[in-house]
């Protein structure tokens, strides 16, 4: 599918209406309630029929693991729309990270275990990376993996789990004697405990795991998660940028919306230039957003050397543009907006999640630095 | 790229590989060394203003004869009778061509008012001015804001009166008086677009007319006009009595806002899309990794905070540009990206000004004559001027959120009663 042609138009269109349907306002607030619970926090039925009638699983995943083999440019359509809804569901858990990492691992054997799982909906899959310092790199874990009769064992504690209490399929990074490697463990399996953390964003449960000499399976070499994070923290900014490209893009559209239609001193409150350039200053930023999210889709599928620089870009460009456009939303909606009934805050929440998700402005400047080779 | 296209692509490189090498890898970049200036603004003495300018003057010639002058035109003037599209796909590929700069040529007179005379010029007048313009032979410059008409350019007040002609009401010749500024490559041009009003009794975007002047007429003075950075690339044009035949004027009368409309429809099309250059170049990841490291700031972790601010802007202003490039040689519609684009560059080069002076410190303030340190104050004095010229931020704005976002317009602006009863600078109400 290329850009600006017809099929990528249908699908958003599709997954727009899909979304509509199942993700609307009283929905999320629904999927919301459950999260601080195990097994809550999305509604299972939607994940279901996201699979079934959409194949939204499979999209991005090669045909030999059950995928329609398509790219991460389509893949950026659907979380754009998934991220425009506030969509609770284990997509971005099970699709971007979980399967990425498969991917990335290069390991054939695992892929041909458990991505037809994943492609076809059955499976729910997560990646505990960060521990208790949130940090994403591979280097400052701690969690051991020890070799038994049988294969490997883990033992230690992950944190910032997204989706981590109700996924069927956990991908751990661990140390071995060779460094950190990535292993699969079974949501179910014995030693492994999973407690729902509270949220800033209700939107997206994260969980802490504790491994208590949990059976494990090596997935790809041993001491190979450095490299393979590194690719796989590329290909999760790009697709955490397109959420937040569709909810910025979804701010806008509500704060263009309500100052069309607010009468204050007798006239609608965007015929005011201080409200009517705030929603441009939006509308500047939300193009930008869009702009390096896709872009940076596009140069992952073509393979080329600036997806480094591309991605590191998306995750700043978005990362700032949802922060703004959410913050901004709430006041061009004054007092309405900071009310619990109104969903601007689920936004805001959203949006602070997501920058900081990965480490922040902290991390994320020094990687675009790094990425260029300066 | 559509297939149908290649046929052509093959002949511009044909042409290209025939008149002109290709654009010499650059150099890789070592800190003092070349020319360490950072220009926005044209700031050559003026014998090499004009050996560039006859350079592009002779470019544009070749072109021409080749079938590249006018791609897009119809070729009773001259013209190739090919799309905006192939238009695209030429500009494209010359960039990797070591060209002269025609920027004098075609920004406004090419790019702007060219299209303007052929969709309103009447026939004698597009008979003589097209084909010499295309030619390189005829500079054209725009002659539209004036000291009481910036952002509001419907508030112009230069006069147009229009004599009889052969004893008849009507038809003859017209008398244009007034004052134009900001106007670049006026003293440059053969030919002028001026906006006058023609009828004073009515509101102010219905008494407006529109005329081609030819610039070296009686009564036509250019005076160039100093900017705070030193340089004078616009200028002030007084009209004082001069004639304009009948023939030259654009459109109806009064009927001249359209024609304007017609030219700055065309300006949204080429402003904003600078992605090469001595400045673009001077601002490379590149270039300002050296800088920091050669002043012993690249460990500071609030400058390395601030340059990937910068760059990643930067960056997704290049994607836009790109996106949007690629969706035009797709043929679909270009939407809002080229006024994001023209408001990010502004934005980005502004701060990219502020982020070298913090990084230099004092050796901006005065010039200790390091190489690559005091020079960039020519950037940081020429920044102010991008987000005024071209359509000031504000009014960008405004047009982003009024058509893009649906937002209404402000209430209250006067848009129906005659142009002598509305309020002006300086007046007593």
């Amino acid at each position: 599918m290329n850009e600006g042609k017809e099929e990528l138009d249908e699908l958003r269109e599709a997954v727009r209406e899909f979304l509509a349907a199942k993700s609307g306002e009283s929905a999320v607030r629904a999927a919301m309630k459950g999260a601080g619970e195990v097994g809550g926090g999305y509604d299972p039925a939607v994940w279901d029929q996201m699979a079934r009638q959409l194949r939204l699983p499979g999209l991005a995943l090669p045909s030999e693991y059950g995928g329609d083999g398509f790219g991460l440019t389509e893949l950026e359509v659907v979380l754009e729309e998934m991220g425009a809804a506030l969509l609770c569901s284990p997509f971005f858990a099970t699709v971007v990270l979980a399967a990425q990492a498969l991917l990335a691992s290069a390991d054939e054997a695992a892929c041909a275990r458990y991505l037809p799982g994943i492609a076809a909906g059955r499976t729910i899959a997560t990646l505990a990376a960060a521990e208790g310092h949130a940090s994403w790199d591979p280097a400052m874990v701690a969690a051991r993996a020890s070799r038994t009769a049988e294969g490997w064992e883990l033992s230690g504690k992950k944190s910032f789990v997204i989706d981590g209490a109700i996924a069927d399929l956990v991908l751990v990074v661990a140390r071995s004697t060779a460094g950190p490697g990535l292993f699969a463990v079974d949501g179910g399996a014995p030693g492994l405990r999973a407690e729902p953390m509270t949220t800033l964003d209700p939107t997206r449960p994260m969980a802490t795991l504790t491994f208590d000499q949990v059976p494990a399976v090596l997935v790809g070499a041993e001491g190979q998660a450095g490299r393979l994070m590194s690719r796989v923290l590329d290909l999760a900014c790009v697709a955490l940028a397109a959420e937040q490209a569709g909810g910025a893009r979804r701010c806008l559209e509500m704060s263009a919306g309500y100052a069309r239609t607010r009468f204050q001193f007798g006239r609608p409150i965007g015929s005011f230039q201080a409200v009517k350039h705030k929603c441009a200053d939006m509308l500047v930023r939300v193009e930008l957003a869009e702009a390096t999210a896709r872009e940076a889709a596009r140069l992952a599928d073509e393979a080329a050397a600036e997806f480094g620089v591309a991605a590191a870009t998306a995750h700043i460009c978005c990362s700032q543009a949802y922060l703004f456009a959410a913050a901004e939303n709430i006041q061009v909606h004054g007092g309405i907006g900071f009310t619990w009934e109104h969903p601007a805050h689920l936004y805001f929440r959203r949006a602070k999640s997501c920058e900081l998700l990965f480490g922040g402005p902290a991390v994320y400047h020094e990687r675009l630095l790094d990425r260029l080779g300066i | 790229m559509p297939e149908d296209l290649l046929p052509f692509t093959r002949e511009v490189r044909e042409f290209l590989d025939a008149h002109a090498p290709r654009a010499a890898e650059r150099a890789a970049f070592r800190w003092g060394e070349g020319d360490d200036r950072v220009a926005y603004f044209g700031a050559d003495p003026p014998e090499v203003e004009e050996r560039k300018l006859q350079a592009a003057r002779d470019w544009q010639r070749t072109r021409y004869a080749s079938g590249f002058g006018w791609i897009s035109g119809p070729p009773e003037y001259g013209g190739r009778g090919l799309t905006p599209v192939h238009e695209l796909v030429y500009d494209g590929i010359e960039s990797e061509y070591d060209v002269p700069d025609t920027g004098t040529l075609s920004v406004i007179g090419l790019g702007m008012i060219g299209p303007t005379i052929l969709a309103h010029g009447q026939q004698a007048v597009k008979d003589r001015y097209l084909p010499a313009m295309y030619l390189g032979d005829v500079i054209a410059c725009q002659l539209f804001s004036e000291p009481e008409a910036g952002s509001d350019l419907a508030s112009l007040q230069t006069r147009a009166v229009q004599m009889k002609g052969d004893g008849e009401v009507g038809g003859g010749e017209w008398i244009l008086e007034g004052q134009k500024v900001w106007t670049s490559v006026a003293q440059h041009s053969q030919i002028g677009m001026a906006l006058c009003r023609t009828d004073p009794d009515a509101p102010k975007h219905k008494g407006i007319t529109a005329f081609l002047v030819d610039m070296s007429a009686p009564g036509v003075d250019v005076r160039p006009l100093r900017q705070m950075s030193g340089g004078s690339d616009f200028n002030e044009v007084f009209l004082s009595g001069v004639r304009v035949p009948d023939d030259h004027r654009l459109g109806e009368v009064n009927g001249g806002w359209r024609v304007a409309l017609t030219t700055l429809m065309n300006e949204r099309a080429t402003v904003g899309s600078e992605g090469s250059g001595p400045v673009a170049e001077a601002l490379s990841a590149e270039r300002l990794s050296a800088l920091m490291r050669a002043t012993w700031t690249w460990d500071d972790r609030a400058l390395r905070r601030d340059l990937s601010e910068l760059l990643a802007d930067m960056l997704a202003t290049g994607y836009l540009n790109a996106r949007a490039f690629r969706r035009m040689q797709a043929g679909v519609a270009p939407g809002p990206e080229m006024s994001v684009a023209k408001l990010m560059y502004a934005q980005n080069l502004t701060r990219a000004a502020h982020f070298v002076s913090r990084v230099l410190g004092p050796r901006i303030i005065a010039d200790t004559g390091e190489w690559g340190t005091y020079a960039w104050t020519e950037l940081l004095l020429a920044t102010p001027a991008l987000r005024i010229l071209g359509g000031t931020e504000e009014i960008m704005k405004n047009i982003l959120a009024e058509r893009v976002l649906g937002l209404p317009k402000e209430p209250g602006i006067d848009t129906t009663s005659p142009f002598r009863a509305l309020p002006k600078s300086g007046g007593a109400s």
